[in-house]
């Protein structure tokens, strides 16, 4: 992975120092609230509920063992004892102190971290797919293009205060796994027939009040005029997207309002006058980034069946290893590897995407065992090792276990997507854990889940959406209702390929119907299905109806206010 | 209500207090009393005017003879807003460069970065070369931005610590794109 060089590690430094002078002069009265907020917001520092929050920048998801390990020991030190890792590739700690920022700052600082622009209205934190690299599926490593633009975003002067946050997703994969027509801008990286490295820019994509799906605006860019194409992007975001109304401000509504044709021919206007100057990316530059991301020191070795691989296992064990092997096992492009997934989403014990003090650790430790002592983070919010001999994958599965980090339920039901909700954010209208909870408890048995096989469930506390709900087959939406706080399903959401917004069922329900409501969703799917359709295929086949007659079988309260104004905004 | 000093920082110089030259009218009082108010009091007779009401009164067929005489002396400069969409009035601002000593791009909060994309442009398109003045709600934790978009002075607002302010270009000596002030890090090594 990247490594920082005097340039990167004097830029993160003297961004502490400067962030400890502002502290400073906040907490001795020179600095006003109002003031401040912009500024500790751009270093990640959010004013939540019972304190402060620190979202940490984990850059397009990839995590050296050393890192993680202080990761640890900022939860440890500063905070409760664990991180929670966020769906854009961050992780986030909820009980910090603000006049110790500087100093876990200064601890990231020297593991080459940074929380630079993980919120505020400026380009945030680059997110790309977890299997970078390592996936069977990918044509183009889209690393070193995110690590230069991470480079080029960060700090840039005209972009600090743009109309509202801006996030970019990179894919270089055949499936998507970026969410990337969900962010203001998507960069989809190709190879022309040339062989040359090129990118399609989707832009005006986003969840939140308003979900849109991102518009192709420009095909192939070659790499190295990126930064000048996307400054000219970003001009005309800033000087022209609206800043009278916070719910208004994001591209996609510029987008939507210009129509995007005419927002690309704007931009196209804007990028003549500057294509050609040196903001633009060097051979040079691509080198010395490019140098940190060749494949690692990989063993020759022929790759293993399945049966081979389950075979090692004591047979009372081979069922359940099994069952571990088909759902947290992913295909490598290197004979005798794949990758793994590591489940932060126990069954109804902690939130989904929380890692303990000594799960850290040790999962730190294991990949150093195990995966050239690198991790990555994925959008579901779970933690990858990357680079596992398959040779290997038995033990590694049963130290995994020993961290209650193996439940084999990726891409099922109970690997729910969740932000964290009125428990803890300010800005949440509802609690997004105890319904995650609760859904975990009703469907915790494995054989049934099974059964029910791929299924996406997304929760948010409100409609910033940071859980995704949009994109969730199912998805759960906390809305808040004269102080009550109530739900809104919605179905149909995916990511992806065929990326989809979820469609709004109808009025609401209050917290403890809706695992009845799950249910009964569930049970319409299992009972319409043909024989291997996923849930989302069964719901594009016969439609949104007979899900929701079923949703609202035993419904014991409705409330029509909300659905009308829901219905208004959607 | 204006500033006695200002934050000047060339191109290629130091960052340093100067006296405030200029004052900042808003454009009302229009009608009925004509822009002639200059504060002889204090010997401030330059006038930085909005950009639109210039548009209106001096350019086209709207000359006024007034200003024109003043600006010919040297006296008047304009504040572009952050809805002034400078592009569109590219002639008028070519015009300008032999007129207006100074111009500058107005912060009605300090988290509205529209003038630092206007700063930006009058230096890359218009390849501007005198003062770029950065008005209004600026605040010190600002200004190391407007100093790399192509901003050379600030008028701070009245309750910011000038001495704080002055320390703030100085606080990175590295970066990773390029700015007004010289290129990234990289390619200048």
């Amino acid at each position: 992975m990247y490594k920082y060089d005097a340039i990167d590690q004097t830029l993160v430094d003297q961004r502490v120092a400067q962030f400890r002078d502002q502290v400073a002069r906040r907490i001795n009265g020179t600095l006003a609230e109002e003031e401040f907020r912009p500024l500790r917001l751009q270093n990640g520092l959010y004013h939540q509920r019972h304190a402060y929050m620190l979202r940490v920048a984990i850059p397009y998801g990839l995590l050296s063992a050393k890192q993680l390990r202080t990761l640890a020991l900022i939860a440890e030190k500063y905070d409760r004892g664990y991180g929670h890792f966020t769906t854009r590739q961050n992780i986030q700690f909820n009980w910090i102190e603000l006049d110790q920022t500087p100093d876990i700052l200064a601890e990231l600082a020297k593991v080459e971290m940074h929380a630079i622009q993980t919120s505020g209205n400026c380009i945030r934190n680059i997110t790309s797919d977890a299997f970078a690299g390592v996936a069977g599926d990918e044509y183009i490593d889209p690393r070193p293009v995110c690590e230069l633009l991470r480079q080029w975003s960060t700090l840039h002067p005209e972009f600090a205060h743009l109309p509202r946050k801006f996030k970019f997703a990179i894919n270089g994969a055949k499936e998507d796994r970026t969410v990337l027509l969900c962010h203001d801008v998507g960069i989809e990286l190709k190879k022309n027939a040339a062989g040359e490295l090129i990118a399609d820019i989707y832009a005006g994509g986003g969840m939140g009040r308003t979900p849109i799906l991102g518009s192709l605006i420009k095909q192939d860019v070659p790499w190295q005029v990126l930064p000048s194409y996307l400054t000219a992007l970003l001009r005309v975001y800033n000087r022209f997207g609206r800043r009278d109304n916070l719910y208004k401000a994001r591209i996609k509504i510029l987008v939507k309002a210009l129509g995007p044709e005419e927002f690309a021919r704007q931009v196209e206007g804007e990028w003549t006058h500057i294509k050609n100057g040196d903001d633009n990316f060097t051979q040079a530059e691509w080198d010395r980034v490019a140098k940190h991301f060749t494949k690692p020191a990989y063993q020759q070795l022929s790759a293993l069946s399945e049966q081979q691989i389950v075979a090692g296992a004591p047979e009372t064990e081979r069922s359940a290893f099994a069952r571990w092997l088909e759902r947290n096992v992913k295909p490598h492009q290197v004979a005798g590897y794949a990758s793994v997934i590591l489940s932060l989403k126990p069954h109804g014990t902690v939130a989904p995407g929380d890692a303990t003090v000594a799960q850290m650790n040790a999962i730190a430790d294991l990949s150093d065992q195990y995966s050239f002592g690198e991790l990555r983070v994925t959008h579901e919010q779970n933690l990858v090792l990357a680079d596992v001999e398959q040779s290997k994958l038995l033990e590694l599965w049963q130290a995994a276990k020993q961290q209650h980090v193996a439940l084999p339920n990726i891409g099922l039901l109970t690997d729910i997507i969740a932000c964290p909700g009125g428990d803890f954010c300010s800005l949440a209208n509802a609690k997004s854990l105890p319904i995650a909870k609760a859904i975990q408890e009703r469907f915790d048995n494995l054989d049934y889940l099974f059964d029910l096989g791929d299924i996406s469930l997304n929760i948010s506390g409100c409609i910033n959406s940071c859980g995704h709900h949009h994109v969730g087959n199912i998805g759960v939406l906390g809305v808040d209702k004269d102080g009550e706080e109530w739900y809104q399903i919605t179905l149909g959401g995916e990511q992806g390929n065929d990326a989809a917004i979820g469609k709004v069922i109808g009025p609401s329900f209050y917290a403890d119907e809706i695992p009845d409501v799950i249910t009964n969703v569930i049970n319409t799917y299992v009972t319409q299905r043909t024989d291997d359709e996923s849930f989302i295929d069964a719901y594009r086949r016969i439609g949104v109806t007979p899900f929701k007659e079923a949703a609202y079988k035993n419904a014991k309260k409705k409330d029509k206010a909300v659905d009308q104004k829901e219905s208004a905004a959607s | 209500m204006m500033n006695k000093h200002i934050i000047r920082f060339p191109q290629d110089g130091q960052a340093s207090l100067v006296a405030n030259e200029w004052q900042v009218w808003d454009g009302e009082g229009d009608e009925g009393a004509p822009f002639n108010t200059p504060d002889l009091k204090h010997g401030l007779n330059k006038v930085l005017v909005p950009f639109h009401w210039w548009r209106s009164h001096c350019s086209g067929h709207h000359q006024n003879a007034d200003i024109i005489e003043r600006a010919n002396k040297g006296e008047i400069g304009v504040w572009f807003a952050t809805d002034d969409d400078i592009l569109k009035h590219a002639e008028i601002i070519e015009a300008g460069k032999k007129i207006w000593p100074v111009v500058a791009a107005h912060f009605p909060i300090f988290r509205d970065g529209r003038s630092f994309s206007t700063a930006a442009l009058l230096r890359q398109r218009f390849n501007w070369q005198n003062e770029v003045r950065a008005i209004g709600d600026v605040l010190i934790d600002q200004l190391l931005q407007g100093a790399r978009v192509g901003f050379d002075a600030f008028e701070l607002r009245p309750d910011q610590d000038l001495t704080v302010g002055l320390q703030q270009f100085n606080l990175f000596s590295v970066s990773t794109q390029n700015s007004w002030r010289g290129k990234r890090t990289l390619l200048e090594a």
